[in-house]
């Protein structure tokens, strides 16, 4: 774990002087990258590592922006006490998601979890449209700050400080038991392990790295609407980014949201429309292809590679005696 | 006298409209190794289920150390000391050897469970502790032989500290001398105070291990005594080879 800290301290250096280099719109880029990473990341805590996989996630993510668009655009509540609010709002809808994890996994707790996400999508639209904006959603939303540099940096903040901890305590025991459960959770249980114990703080994690990600996206876009939050695009984007990246590795998800987002920007100059995602759709397939465990295994073989860090017998048996 | 570990009482479990167990009562005492055996569909493995909570008794109640548990989880079953191995090897494929016994080794609690960050001695010394070499402890165990995933499974359950054993046909298909090596260790186990239950279709590995046997038929209790006695009792001659 040490050993890895240069490497995240050199990965925040070249991340923070990235707006020396870039112009705004790049930048901006970025900037949504870092949100995908974190919502990527957040997907990866839970049904990466778990395996209760989820496709409501944008269900959390929306509590937490439409909490605080509300609270902030409707009852002039200042933005520092409207996001905590938010967030907190967000732990308890993530222990609403928690509830079908107890009896149902696999696809039905897939589907469970998709549920939640369109029931929201039509409620926001029908319950009280005078508050959620309805159909149409709320704009002009009080922004957090306002530039692409300082956003920029407050993304970047955000979604390292979630990567170095996520992928700490990935590293930790926790880790291991939350793979665990995935692999077999009857024979975790049967180590002694309450599993319900494990799989709610992994739901509470990923509710709550999904409520800062949603406030902060909220109130840097400065608006939210039905079909932009709980829109099944966008619920994909999440998904693939953490496939592609390299589920339960928590750096894979980061690494597949910069390169769809990447990808995706890089090709609008030269392809035109619609057709950017057939291109954008087969780079995705062949990855998956060559590296169905995602970019990540493949970063960590060249890596591996490189430095040559193949453990051999004497060095296991001297660094565990 | 010595103290009851476990005691069964009445227990009757219904799938549907069978029983898998019927009215079954026996018991098993500190320090003793108990073989339970049947013919194929018999209960045995319900049986087990049923004493690690993993299925629900329909009626009837079980004891450890005098205590009526029928209420407990299986996670606070393993805690106060028993624990299981399956029929059919259960090991988490994606970790090695070390990791798959630390999952045993790990404490109930996220806090201290946060802090373990590397494989720590115990794991090793509990995976040595069944025959594995270091190489294999960092083996995956899709690496692994029948009887190394066996071995793997009783490195795991005993890393969880039990008291009592629930072995589940742990002799299938392993090779001669791998049964004998396995047999040795349960041996040994037993010296160091381990109490254990036994099932297995293998009833000469069996004999050596066990100081009294339990069979059962249709989920009922048909005979028991020592290994003698119930290969000799004709309901059981009967129940094995039909009439």
């Amino acid at each position: 774990m040490k050993k890895a800290l240069p490497w995240w301290l050199l990965f925040a250096v070249v991340m923070s002087t990235m707006p020396l280099l870039l112009s705004t719109g790049s930048l901006r880029i970025f900037i949504f990258a870092n949100f995908i990473a974190i919502f990527a990341m957040s997907w990866d805590i839970l049904s990466g590592y778990t395996g209760y996989i989820s496709f409501g996630h944008p269900f959390l993510i929306g509590t937490a922006g439409y909490t605080s668009a509300i609270l902030s655009h409707q009852y002039a509540v200042p933005l520092y006490a409207s996001m905590p609010l938010a967030i907190l709002l967000t732990l308890i809808a993530g222990s609403l998601f928690f509830f079908p994890a107890l009896r149902t996994r696999g696809t039905y707790f897939a589907l469970v979890t998709l549920a939640f996400m369109e029931v929201t999508y039509h409620l926001v639209q029908v319950v009280k449209p005078q508050i959620t904006g309805g159909s149409r959603g709320l704009t002009g939303l009080p922004l957090l700050i306002t530039g692409a540099v300082p956003n920029y940096y407050i993304s970047l903040f955000a979604m390292l400080l979630i990567a170095f901890g996520l992928w700490a305590l990935t590293r930790s025991g926790v880790g291991t038991v939350l793979s665990a459960i995935r692999m077999d959770e009857g024979a975790v249980k049967s180590a002694g392990l309450n599993t319900s114990k494990f799989k709610l703080f992994a739901f509470m994690l990923s509710a709550l790295v999904a409520g800062i990600g949603g406030v902060l996206y909220t109130h840097y876009l400065g608006s939210i609407s039905p079909r932009g939050m709980f829109d099944i695009n966008f619920l994909f984007t999440i998904l693939i980014a953490a496939l592609i990246g390299g589920e339960h590795t928590i750096l894979g998800p980061m690494m597949g949201a910069y390169f769809l987002t990447f990808l995706l920007e890089f090709l609008r100059p030269y392809i035109p429309g619609a057709w950017r995602y057939l291109i954008y759709g087969s780079i995705a397939l062949i990855v998956y292809m060559y590296a169905p465990k995602g970019l990540y295994t493949v970063v960590n073989a060249v890596g591996s590679r490189i430095q040559g860090n193949k453990m051999k017998d004497e060095e296991y048996d001297s660094q565990t005696a | 006298m010595t103290a009851r570990l476990l005691e069964l009482k009445s227990l009757t479990k219904k799938f549907g409209g069978i029983f898998a167990v019927y009215d079954l009562s026996f018991h098993v005492d500190e320090g003793e190794s108990l073989g339970l055996i049947g013919p194929n569909g018999s209960g045995k493995t319900t049986t087990f289920n049923l004493i690690m909570s993993e299925h629900k008794q329909d009626e009837g109640q079980i004891y450890f150390k005098g205590k009526e548990i029928s209420a407990y989880p299986t996670h606070e079953r393993v805690k106060i000391g028993i624990s299981r191995t399956y029929q059919i090897p259960r090991p988490f494929n994606d970790m090695t050897v070390t990791e798959n016994i630390r999952v045993g080794v790990m404490p109930d609690d996220i806090l201290r469970v946060m802090n373990m960050n590397s494989v720590s001695k115990k794991e090793r010394a509990i995976g040595k502790s069944v025959g594995f070499n270091a190489r294999q402890l960092q083996a995956h165990p899709n690496e692994l032989s029948m009887g190394d995933l066996r071995r793997l499974e009783l490195a795991r359950t005993i890393a969880t500290g039990p008291k009592l054993l629930l072995l589940d046909e742990v002799f299938a298909g392993l090779t001669a001398g791998e049964i004998a090596e396995l047999s040795e260790l349960l041996k040994e186990k037993k010296k160091e105070g381990l109490t254990y239950i036994i099932v297995s279709h293998d009833l000469k590995s069996l004999a050596p291990l066990v100081d009294r046997v339990v069979v059962v038929s249709f989920g009922q209790l048909i005979a028991q005594g020592s290994f003698e006695e119930v290969i000799a009792d004709e309901k059981v001659i009967e129940a094995y080879l039909g009439t």
